[in-house]
């Protein structure tokens, strides 16, 4: 019996392509320095697993104008905090005394919206499905304490749409393990129809070996294929009670994805009877059309069009310290992970 | 009603003077401290060295040690990285106004405490209040003036190709304590401060004949952002083994839940010692012998590859570099 | 994506839990999850137990590379 390493060491078979579409894979593939041990035949490509980065520009400018004109806490995971809007970011916004303030979980945002009722908060609702839940718990918390200074400002994405999108990136998936925690297995069984082959894989050093390892084995059979490396957090029928929930507060829309551009059915939005915890209607905030740097290119980097360094901003104008496009603010961002750790 | 420092303590007159009676004079008493506008001190021996720290830190109080005290390890251990033992400190404060007398009191025991054990006398002190809302709660800088060990040359600049990269105890103990105190994040685990003088770890290894290249403490931006500076100010590479770094479990359970990694952790009480591979068990076994570094251990080495760069073995036995800090330390949540 | 973390649930109470990961200690929205018990395992993101989880990753990643050694060396996938 091989061991997963020996088995990826080994392949010298025809090239595999293979995505990580989660950003937490991307970061630990590089913690680990997995990288380092593939073969010439093997490459890895960073897919738009990372919220923030596909969050668009004009995302950011909105929660500015909530934290600068309307006087509101923002309240977000601390990624945003960095990430470079039309004008400045979140952290250049809390220098000049808006109140931004990170949290861990939304629930902490409607805690921190019951204590003081006469401050308005607003939460940063961006993430996918695994994130999903716990907004709508969050909302859900404050509805019922009758929270009338609490809304969301909402971007959160969902995962299928996006695998069809980006058909033909790759020759094999590494399945987001924490996203199907909570889908299921299913989507990726139907995906095999489609021709798409992938893994779902979990996130120690171990699963992440035997999960490739696996890809470099099934993909010899010629044929498109789909394992669970995750059994032990991620069940066939997923977590039917957060689906429930989601489905509860949260109706499909169209979303816009860095780099991606629009896709259909690719987003969340809050259903009409809880557009009180809206926070574009609650404040009247106006429609803003983002203007990212237009020779940033993170659009063609989140398709695995192009490698981070092979954009011509990286490295030079373009660093984690001084990031200009999504990529790079993320430490999960391929870009700033390939900063961060390449070997180059 | 409790007594609080107000905006008259600082205006020179009585008041001053009854304030600096009553929390200096008694607190900081020893032969040097000065009544006058300055301490005459007796000519060292030696070469000195001299440095001057701020220190802000919120909350004012942590498990382990509080601002009075960090104010004092911060300088002493400065001090002591280049071989010098510390001998003189000043202090100034910036207070602000309504905070209480007690806690200050308390505060400026806890300097000449730790003071006393780490063999150093306050000099001369300067108080000033700020109006309300102006300073969080106090600020406080100490100026440290040591002497060199004739036999001590340290700098960032010294690391060698071979040479072994030691810490002196388990790292990220003080960022996480800090991290945990304010209560941002509603974690909660039992990690104290690992604030603590360490000049009588450092004499000691001198005494056992050790000769580092390179001392230095690992403060704002913990282990990592050291060895990226050494790497840098030497022109050596340096090669991490991820798993021979001592982290406590508690520390990486908070890290693990906030996306953090403890190399970027503050450190208040532990040193990077970077000396020839020969001299590593001597500095092991005398640090072991000292009350604050009970658990040295080396966690790498510096070659001639890779210059300005550091490179991780990880758990997995791959080769990785240690990503450069990114400024402030976000969670990492999604 | 999704910074996950697996923690021991020490305590419940009122769809809260309390859970421990080598020290660290926090409470969680246990309200997605049934029949959780003290002494379960969880994977935690955000602030929410997301799924219970069984078995310690080594042993099951060398259980599943194992099945799919033997299926792919008979041929019968």
């Amino acid at each position: 019996m091989l061991s997963p390493r020996e088995i990826i060491e080994g392949y010298h078979g025809r090239p595999l392509r293979v995505m990580e579409v989660c950003g937490t894979h991307t970061h630990e593939i590089f913690r680990l320095g997995i990288r380092s041990l593939l073969p010439q035949s093997i490459e890895l490509i960073s897919g738009p697993g990372c919220p923030v980065c596909v969050t668009p520009t004009g995302y950011i400018d909105e929660a500015m104008f909530l934290a600068q004109e309307c006087g509101v806490t923002i309240c977000t995971f601390g990624d945003l905090i960095r990430v470079p809007g039309s004008e400045g970011s979140l952290a250049t916004a809390r220098a000049t005394g808006a109140a931004i303030r990170p949290v861990y979980s939304p629930l902490d945002a409607v805690d921190l919206a019951a204590a003081e009722p006469e401050r308005q908060f607003v939460f940063l609702a961006v993430g996918f499905e695994t994130t999903v839940p716990a907004v709508c718990l969050a909302l859900r918390k404050a509805s019922s304490l009758g929270l009338r200074n609490f809304a969301i400002l909402g971007a959160n994405k969902t995962m299928p749409q996006a695998y069809l999108a980006l058909k033909g990136s790759a020759d094999a998936f590494l399945y987001p393990g924490h996203v199907h925690a909570i889908l299921g297995t299913e989507l990726c069984e139907r995906l095999v129809h489609e021709g798409i082959s992938g893994v779902l894989a979990g996130f120690t050093a171990n699963e992440l070996l035997t999960a490739l390892a696996i890809i470099v084995l099934r993909s010899q059979e010629g044929k498109p294929f789909f394992e669970n490396c995750y059994p032990r957090v991620v069940r066939p029928e997923g977590n039917l009670a957060a689906q429930k929930l989601i489905d509860e507060w949260m109706e499909p829309c169209d979303a816009e994805w860095r780099g991606l551009g629009r896709i259909p059915s690719s987003g969340l939005r809050l259903r009409p009877p809880f557009a009180d915890f809206d926070a574009r209607l609650k404040f009247h905030v106006p429609p803003i059309t983002g203007r990212p740097n237009p020779a940033c290119r993170c659009g063609d980097v989140l398709q695995g069009k192009l490698r981070p360094d092979q954009c011509p901003l990286f490295g030079k104008v373009c660093t984690p310290l001084h990031p200009v496009g999504a990529c790079m603010v993320s430490n999960e961002g391929s870009c700033s992970a390939f900063f961060q750790y390449a070997q180059r | 009603m409790d007594e609080t420092v107000t905006l008259a303590h600082g205006a020179g007159g009585r008041q001053t003077a009854e304030l600096i009676q009553r929390v200096f004079h008694a607190h900081f008493a020893n032969p040097n401290f000065t009544g006058d506008d300055a301490a005459v001190l007796p000519r060292p021996h030696a070469n000195i060295a001299m440095t001057t720290d701020g220190f802000i830190v919120s909350p004012y109080r942590f498990p382990g040690g509080d601002i009075g005290k960090l104010s004092i390890c911060g300088t002493v251990n400065d001090l002591a990285c280049m071989g010098a033992k510390p001998l003189y400190l000043t202090c100034a404060f910036v207070i602000e106004e309504g905070f209480p007398l007690a806690e200050l009191e308390s505060i400026a025991s806890s300097m000449e405490r730790t003071a006393s054990e780490a063999g150093v006398h306050l000099v001369a002190g300067d108080t000033k209040v700020a109006g309300r809302g102006q300073v969080d709660h106090l600020f406080i800088t100490t100026t440290g003036i040591g002497e060199i060990l004739p036999e001590a040359h340290t700098s960032g600049k010294f690391a060698q190709p071979g040479d072994a990269v030691i810490v002196t105890g388990d790292i990220g103990r003080h960022g996480c304590t800090i991290l945990l105190a304010r209560n941002d994040f509603g974690i909660e685990a039992e990690v104290a401060s690992d604030c603590a003088p360490l000049w009588s770890a450092v004499h000691s290894l001198f005494l056992a004949g050790a000769r580092p290249h390179v001392i230095r403490d690992a403060t704002r931006g913990g282990v990592g952002t050291v060895l990226h500076e050494i790497a840098s100010e030497s022109g050596v590479g340096v090669e991490l083994d991820a798993s021979s770094v001592p982290v406590t479990p508690a520390v990486k359970g908070v890290c693990g839940m906030l996306g953090l990694e403890p190399l970027y952790l503050a450190c208040e009480g532990t040193m990077v010692i970077i000396a020839p591979q020969e001299q590593a068990e001597t500095i092991l076994a005398s640090l072991r012998n000292s009350p604050h570094t009970s658990t040295p251990a080396v966690i790498g080495h510096i070659t001639a590859e890779h210059p300005k760069q550091v490179l991780l073995t990880t758990e997995i036995g791959a080769k990785t570099l240690l990503p450069p800090p990114t400024g402030e330390l976000l969670p990492r949540i999604c | 994506m999704c910074v996950g973390l697996s923690a021991k649930v020490l305590d419940i109470k009122d769809g809260t839990a309390l859970v421990d990961a080598s020290g660290a200690r926090r409470q969680v929205s246990a309200e997605l999850l049934e029949d959780l018990e003290p002494g379960d395992y969880v994977m935690v993101h955000a602030g929410i137990a997301i799924a219970k989880i069984t078995e310690d990753d080594a042993a099951e990643s060398a259980k599943l590379l194992e099945g799919v050694q033997n299926v792919v060396a008979s041929g019968n996938h």
